[in-house]
């Protein structure tokens, strides 16, 4: 090459030497715009999370609704100290934990099926795995519910034909089908929290305790559940939190069987109960956020000073098991689960929506009746289209709020980035009913200039505050993954802070974006428990559609809306799966 | 005159003094090179002068422009200095095409679309990569990244090119023809250069002069020659090579031309003599740097060095060159003799 060095240098230095003037104002770089811009932000986030906590702690204290004269005394707290409530929180730890033990057993054995052992058809397994994750509660609590019906299930129905009995085995209104419902989603949100790590463990690892002279079932012991162990106790403490937030399963299970937890009972104060008891519901919400306090303190000193080092980001291609014959029982247990979490709900679904009425299948019971009647009916088209426009608008700004929150406190060193970093996390340990109650007496306390009580808007702020803390997450670790020097390098070589913002990272980071816009409006379109109480008429959303139509019975209706709400989800996830994961490898 | 200019340049990161006092004159198409062991100060001073980092103390211009002074809080963001760089990573964007990258800094600085296409593909054609202009970026092998690194810092002619360890990721066949290669295209190109590495021997290969800096100070500045041979201290001395230091007194001065003095010195069973830049009065304790290229292994008296007998321990064989290590009461020395004995 240095032969022809000069040849080619003389041709660079005869390039035409003009050179542009047109500099972009560097409005990251100036003190002032950064000032400005940080307490905008600061505002924001206050009002989205701080201010609903603090509605909470007024609320607690004040003894008439929202909106009404009062006075301020302590007879929420008061009223919690019951005998009542003690059960109503053992109730909710109890099933919490009930249904966390075993599903982190099916879901080490499921991501160990999946990432480590040659079982067939893994890469569709672990699609079909991971889909309950993406359904809506309020749906396979539904079909549940029409499935485990004591007196007409379909399971129950079945189990009669087959043995001739009369009796009905199965009920899911106990604690049993709370727990059975719950750990439908806790099995697969393990999972997808583990699986990485299992996949990128550095197999020399293991088989060093394998040239050590250790078995492959003492190794899998000794060494890689152990390495596996900070990973599995943070998701295992996770789930825990996610099982006492969880408002759909007993809500559906629960209540019918007199079974009560704390969101249940939030729920039944405002909403069952005449006059509903603000007082009480604030202040039990209290309960539930000092609950979830004390398991992120436990989380945080579980987990100091455990290093996650030893899952990198390597490419390791991971020592996979030969299982011979029974890598067929492997993939039947995969099959399994999803045909006992996807394929029976949704095959009650189809059938509740062709027949007549839900629990009598006879062929002259076939009709198309109920589909005429959703498609037909104003309240559904309302509800859909709620629940479209605030799943993009609130998909949207969550993830951009959750962009330049992460932005701040990962790439920058302003002042004050620690704080705007805590308040996104904070609605983190408020579950959404709880939420719900805080924004319920923080709209209602505003000016009556500010309208936003009772419109789609007030859904659409529960939302973005509820979504803030999951988008941060995304996005904070999309930013860690890139070097400082494309930055840099891009700045040093004549772009703007502006221009290295647009041309560099957002174009970097927008996979991350998208993953993690879609895992919002997932999150959105599923919730319930906020939008059961900040929803008014005109702003219903298809979940809270769907509630009310179950509340009156129309189980037939509510299959129909629900396969609607299935095609979304199976539609969104293989958009998810098929576009996005070419750019990137996440989820 | 493109020439860059540190003045007292210092910065500070609370109580830790990465880089302090630092003066430093880099003369138009100067090829200056900063070396120094990890952490001695050398990247950061890099990145002062690239804007990256803020100096806290000092002031450094580039084409006497002064484009950061701390005692006025003058401050040239990075990208209003015209400086082209290499990053020891390459910081090869990802998400572009190697024509992309390489265009870069054209359409920031929004040239007409058939000027950037005509530029890039010159410069590109100068690090021999014309042929992959359309490849994504993520399908090149490391050493194709690092032409595209340079052709992206070459691509609009800046005023001062500055490189950050660019050939620490390489390996070492490559790394030799691509710090050559990289010569050659900056004597023609006529550009200024500052290069940090850690590697003394790319170095001495590389620069016009060299800059070595040992916690956040300058040792010595210097051709590479000159460090090589006259080193201002044990450090500098140290950085360079493996030499042998014996310790020793002196027992007598005399100046010789050229502003050297000779020093005939002894040690614990040997006595000699050498040269010094500084005169030492006679009974005076100095370090004596003996390299082990210079040393010649012999059965008898000859000319008027240093001189020793020991009994070799053992030869470790390097290719172009052997290693003897020798033993004896007296100081253990290490001699690399370049022919064989």
């Amino acid at each position: 090459m240095t032969l022809s060095a000069d040849n080619r240098v003389s041709e660079l230095v005869a390039a035409p030497r003009s050179r542009g003037t047109a500099w972009w104002p560097s409005l990251g770089g100036t003190p002032a715009g950064r000032f400005i811009g940080m307490t905008l932000l600061a505002l924001l986030l206050a009002f989205l999370t701080v201010y609903p906590l603090s509605m909470l702690l007024y609320g607690s204290l004040h003894s008439t609704p929202p909106g009404a004269a009062g006075v301020f005394n302590l007879d929420g707290y008061r009223d919690i100290f019951t005998q009542r409530n003690l059960l109503v929180l053992l109730n909710t730890v109890g099933i919490s934990l009930a249904k966390t033990a075993p599903s982190v057993i099916v879901a080490v054995f499921l991501a160990w099926i999946l990432a480590r052992t040659d079982t067939p058809f893994r890469g569709s397994l672990e699609v079909l795995v991971t889909l309950p994750f993406f359904i809506p509660p309020i749906l396979t609590a539904m079909a549940w519910g029409m499935l485990g019906n004591p007196q007409v299930g379909l399971l129950n129905q079945l189990f009669q034909w087959i043995t001739g009995s009369t009796a009905s085995p199965i009920n899911v209104y106990s604690y049993g089908g709370v727990i059975w419902h719950m750990s439908q989603y806790s099995i697969p949100f393990l999972f997808l929290l583990i699986v990485d790590a299992f996949r990128a463990m550095d197999p020399s690892l293991e088989e060093a305790a394998r040239m050590c002279g250790a078995t492959r079932l003492r190794t899998f012991f000794t060494v890689t559940l152990k390495l596996m162990l900070p990973a599995l106790t943070g998701a295992t403490i996770l789930s825990f939190m996610r099982g006492i937030e969880n408002f759909e399963s007993p809500l559906f299970f629960g209540s019918p069987a007199g079974i009560h937890v704390i969101t249940t009972d939030i729920y039944d104060s405002i909403n069952q109960r005449s006059p509903p008891q603000y007082q009480y519901a604030t202040a039990i919400s209290f309960v539930i956020m000092a609950l979830m306090f004390l398991i992120i303190l436990l989380q945080w000193g579980l987990l100091r000073g455990r290093s996650f080092q030893t899952v990198t980001g390597k490419g390791y291609s991971p020592a996979v098991m030969k299982l011979g014959k029974w890598r067929w029982a492997t993939f039947a247990f995969c099959l399994l689960f999803f045909v006992i979490t996807v394929v029976l709900p949704v095959g009650q679904l189809l059938i509740g929506s062709f027949f007549k009425f839900f629990g009598f299948y006879d062929w002259d019971m076939l009709t198309l009746d109920h589909y005429r009647e959703v498609f037909g009916s104003d309240e559904f088209w309302h509800g859909f289209g709620n629940t479209m426009l605030l799943g993009f608008m609130g998909a949207t700004l969550t993830m951009g709020l959750g962009g330049i929150v992460a932005y701040i406190s990962v790439r920058t060193r302003w002042r004050g980035r620690r704080l705007i970093d805590a308040m996104a996390w904070l609605p983190w340990m408020m579950p959404g009913i709880v939420l719900g109650v805080g924004f319920l007496w923080g709209f209602a306390l505003l000016p009556h200039a500010i309208p936003i009580y009772g419109t789609i808007w007030a859904l659409l702020l529960a939302y973005i505050s509820l979504g803030t803390p999951l988008s941060v997450r995304v996005m904070s670790s999309a930013y860690a993954q890139l070097s400082f020097d494309l930055e840099e390098c891009s700045r040093v070589h004549g772009a703007s802070w502006l221009q290295t913002m647009r041309h560099i990272m957002i174009a970097l980071v927008w996979p991350s974006f998208a993953v993690g816009w879609v895992l919002v409006f997932f999150g959105i379109m599923r919730e319930l428990s906020a939008s059961v109480l900040l929803y008014s008429v005109n702003s219903e959303v298809l979940s809270v559609v769907l509630l009310k139509l179950w509340a009156n019975g129309s189980a037939e209706q509510v299959s129909v809306i629900g396969l609607l709400m299935m095609a979304m989800v199976i539609v969104f996830r293989w958009v998810q799966l098929r576009v996005i994961r070419k750019w990137v490898g996440a989820l | 005159m493109s020439d860059v200019v540190l003045e007292k340049v210092s910065r500070h990161f609370g109580d830790f003094v990465a880089v302090s006092d630092v003066d430093l004159r880099v003369a138009q198409g100067e090829f200056v090179t900063l070396l120094g062991p990890s952490g001695c100060g050398k990247t950061t001073t890099l990145r002062m002068v690239a804007g990256l980092e803020q100096n806290t103390g000092g002031r450094i211009s580039i084409d006497n422009e002064i484009v950061s002074d701390a005692a006025s809080r003058v401050f040239v963001p990075s990208e209003r200095r015209r400086l082209g760089m290499v990053f020891q990573s390459y910081a090869i964007w990802p998400h572009m095409t190697v024509f992309e990258n390489v265009a870069y800094p054209l359409r920031v600085r929004r040239r007409p679309a058939d000027e950037i296409r005509d530029r890039v593909l010159k410069t590109l054609r100068l690090v021999e990569m014309e042929s992959f202009a359309e490849r994504p970026a993520p399908a090149l092998s490391g050493g194709q990244q690092q032409r595209v690194a340079i052709a992206r810092a070459l691509v609009f002619e800046p005023k001062v090119l500055l490189l950050d360890e660019p050939l620490s990721n390489l390996d070492a066949k490559l790394r030799l023809q691509m710090g050559d290669e990289f010569r050659a295209i900056q004597k023609r190109l006529g550009m200024t250069t500052l290069y940090v590495t850690h590697d003394q021997s790319e170095a001495m290969a590389l620069s016009d002069r060299v800059v070595v800096m040992d916690r956040g100070r300058i040792q010595q500045v210097g051709a590479p020659e000159e460090i090589y041979r006259y080193p201002a201290n044990r450090t500098v001395a140290g950085f360079f090579g493996t030499p042998n230091l014996l310790p020793a007194n002196v027992e007598a001065c005399a100046r010789i031309d050229g502003g050297r003095v000779r020093l005939d010195v002894a040690g614990s069973g040997w006595r000699g003599r050498c040269e010094a830049a500084i005169e030492v009065p006679a009974g005076g304790a100095v370090t004596v740097m003996v390299r082990p290229e210079d040393i010649r292994i012999s059965d008898g008296a000859d000319d008027d060095g240093l001189r020793w007998s020991g009994r070799i321990a053992h030869t470790i064989f390097r290719g172009a060159t052997i290693r003897a290590v020798s033993t004896s009461t007296r100081p253990p020395s290490a001699a690399t003799p370049s022919a064989t004995p």
